[in-house]
Parts: structure tokens; sequence; C-alpha cells
């Protein structure tokens, strides 16, 4: 079970037409190194035409450049980061994260924990949990450039964040995922159903070591770039059943996820959760928000 | 634990201080952490990295980070200001030339090291003077020892090593 004709007629069955799009680049202000304003006009200046992403705060897209946006003093000097349009949702979702102990816990390269360092005005604590050595080298740098103070990075496997025996307010699981087409022009020639599954499983891992480490009154963020229900939809509603999780009603860009996929009937919130089609403004996404049921 | 990092600061002219008790030495490396980071270390096993990471020793010699050159960039007596294109220049990791400097702070002399700054105030990292600022006419006058075109060059490397 592979190959582009499979996939599309899954995403056709889910009420998806396929096209083929590549998503524009976007860059996300570090409101905590510069002033937004500021920033935009020294930019503008360089000749850089941004666009106002609707749905993310401090988020651009880059309509023309004549450069590489990753290359600019002002990237250098962590007024910036570079950061895809939906992948600046999740961090967003959280309610009230100042002071809050937080976990990044697939954190390489960085960008979602920059960006909760930001939200969060370097206040309270970032755990960063990755196993990539050489991605925990990116991380680490991405830090260093966008002065970020109240992260702590360890290298360790989302599914055994309990060794650290803390319990967080929040936990972002930016789980790794089978990806979707749109950011790899491969994609359908790399991919099978069988991967899916695989990766599937292993974020049901971590979604249940993160039920174990929530406070009761946390907040999980699950989030995929990946456009596969098993990934998505049946995980979620698998959490709900199995991990005394709930979802919880969010406000954000896309479209209410699927109740019923592929004949199975899921739990009814699983309709609270947030499905992103690939367009010119993102890449294909999936979003969600947790907490304890009675928390 | 932090004098490595104070003596670093010396270079500059800079009177400027840390808390000593949030400076935390992790192998060869220093961190400057908050209170809250600081008691989470403690009771929290084997980090790689956390708060502001301040730099580390290799060699017998302290490499800043760029975050260190950050919090002593308004307390340093040595600076100069160099014009766009040699601030250019210098983050592609080149030397200064004499033609590209606009202000001089602090020492001029041969082998004293200063803070380099774009003319919008932004530190771009730092050299060491090789001719006197005040003699020399023409030609390098400040090496290169550390820029922000740093983060860039170590990107280039983790791609090409991953």
């Amino acid at each position: 079970m592979f190959g582009k004709e499979f996939f599309v007629n899954r995403y056709r069955v889910l009420g998806w037409e396929f096209r083929d799009v590549t998503p524009r680049q976007a860059i996300r202000v570090n409101s905590m190194n510069v002033k937004g304003f500021d920033l935009l006009e020294r930019l503008s200046s360089l000749g850089v035409r941004l666009e106002e992403i609707p749905f993310a705060r401090g988020g651009y897209w880059v309509v023309r450049s004549e450069f590489s946006v990753g290359a600019t003093v002002e990237y250098l000097l962590g007024y910036y980061s570079i950061q895809e349009a939906a992948a600046q949702i999740p961090a967003t979702l959280f309610a009230d994260l100042k002071g809050k102990t937080v976990l990044d816990a697939c954190a390489a390269p960085g960008g979602k924990t920059v960006q909760l360092a930001d939200l969060m005005g370097n206040t309270g604590v970032i755990v960063a949990l990755d196993i990539n050595k050489q991605r925990l080298k990116a991380l680490q740098n991405h830090l260093e450039r966008c002065h970020v103070k109240n992260a702590v990075v360890y290298r360790l496997d989302a599914r055994k964040v309990s060794k650290l025996r803390l319990k967080f307010d929040r936990i972002l699981l930016d789980v790794p995922c089978s990806g979707n087409f749109a950011m790899d022009k491969l994609w359908f020639e790399r991919r099978t159903l069988a991967d899916v599954k695989r990766n599937a499983k292993l974020q049901r891992e971590m979604l249940a070591e993160a039920a174990k480490i929530l406070k009761v009154d946390g907040e999980i963020v699950y989030a995929t770039c990946s456009l596969e229900p098993e990934e998505n939809e049946l995980n979620i509603d698998w959490a709900v059943r199995n991990l005394g999780l709930r979802t919880v009603e969010i406000e954000c860009y896309g479209e209410e996820a699927p109740t019923e996929v592929f004949g199975k009937r899921l739990d009814n919130s699983v309709g609270n959760c947030r499905r992103i089609w690939p367009s010119e403004k993102t890449q294909g996404f999936f979003v969600c928000k947790l907490k304890k049921r009675g928390g | 634990m932090a004098e490595p990092i104070e003596d670093f600061v010396k270079l500059f002219g800079a009177r400027f201080s840390l808390d000593r008790t949030l400076v935390v030495r992790k192998g060869d490396s220093f961190f400057l952490l908050s209170r809250n980071l600081k008691n989470l270390v403690e009771r929290v096993g084997d980090w790689l990295f956390a708060g502001l990471y301040l730099g580390k020793i290799k060699g017998g010699i302290f490499l800043p980070s760029f975050s260190l050159l950050f919090m002593i960039a308004g307390h340093a007596k040595n600076r100069v200001v160099v014009d766009d294109k040699a601030a250019w220049l210098f983050i592609c990791g080149r030397d200064i030339f004499k033609e590209g400097l606009v202000e001089v702070y602090g020492s001029k002399n041969r082998g004293a090291y200063t803070l380099v700054f774009n003319r919008r105030g932004e530190c771009l990292g730092f050299g060491k003077i090789v001719k006197d600022l005040g003699k020399a006419k023409s030609g390098v006058v400040i090496k290169n020892v550390l820029d922000i075109g740093d983060f860039l060059r170590r990107e280039r490397t983790q791609i090409s090593e991953s």
C-alpha cells in the first residue's frame, strides 16, 4: 500500500482533492529581541517583501527576496527565525505560558522552542529534548543565536521523559511524523502505509508518556506535519479513549478534523482538532490540544 | 568558576560582573542560569545546554559565546564602529581595513582586543588590533577573531556532517 494514487485516493475520501503545491517560505519575529515594526522596516530596506500571516502573530510570508533570508545580519542577531507558517501555530495554542514549566518533547532544530521562549518572555523553564546528536547541535545553535535564556536541553527519547521525574504545566508534542508531499517532492516515492503505521505507533508511545508527566491542570499540544489519519485523528481518538485525556476546542487556522475516518467512527471530540491541507499558504499540518479528563 | 569569563571580559576594558552563584560549568562549557533553571539542573541529570551559553575552554583558551559578547557590548571600553561594507565583510569572516573604521573607542594599541559594531550599534563580534589604530594609514588593522557569521558556518558544517 503505497504510491501517489493510493495516498491521493485516501485524501479524496477525507474530502480533499489533491493538487501539487509549494508553500511560501515564512519567518517569525522574535519579539524578545527586536520590535516587529523595526525589523520589517529593516528587511524592507534590504528589498525583502513580506506579507503578514493573518493566523500567526509575528509571522510573515516571504513574498520576494533576492537573497537568502537565512543569511542576513538580522537573522544572525536572532531577530527572526525561519519557520513555516503552519509550524507557527502549535506553540500559540497554549494558555498562559509565562512562568510555566514546559516540555518541548521533540525539540530540534528548535524553531518551536525559540517561539515558546518568546511567548514565555524568557520566564519559567523549557525542558527541550531530542535524541539525534546533529539535530541537538542545531537546536543549541538556534537557542544561542536567539538569546534564549530559559531552556535546558537533554539528549533523551520523548518516550522516556518520566526518567527526569518532573511534572509539566505544558507539553508540546511536535512528534516525528511521515511529513507530507508539499515539503518533500519525493514523498509519494518514499512513503508507504507501513511507514505511516510505524510512526503512528511511536507517536502513541509519546502521547502515553506525556499523559503520565502532565500536571492535573496541564495542557498538551500535539502536532504533526503528516496528512495521514493514522498519525492524527486515529491517534487522538486512541488517546481520548485510553489515556484519560480529552480534546479542547481551539481557535486556529485549519478545518475541523473528521470524526469518521475510512468507515471508522471516532470520538466526537476529535472534531476539536484542526487539519490543514497543503496550499500556497502552508504545508500539510494537524494540531490538537489535550487536557487531562477532570483537569 | 567564573574566572575565565571575567578574565576575558577584562580584555575589552569592560566593567562587568556576573552573579557567580548562577554560573555553572559543564565539562568545558560555561552557562549562566536563572534561579529556576539552576534548581532544575541541580536536581535533574545529565543536561547538554542550559540558560545562556557563555563560552568554553578549548586548548586552555576561553572561547566566548555571542551571548557573552552581547552582554558585555554595553560595558566594553574597547570598541570600533565600522561602515556597512566592512561590517558585511566582517561577518563573512574577513578582517577589518583601516578604511572601514568609522569610530574607535578605548585602546588603539596593537595587540589589544576590541568589539566590532555596525552603525546601528549592534555587536557583530570581536577582533585583535594588529596595527596601531592611531598611526596606521591603510591595510588590515583588526584581525577577525569571532563574528556572528559563525552561526551560518556552523549550520553548513552540520549539514555536511549529517
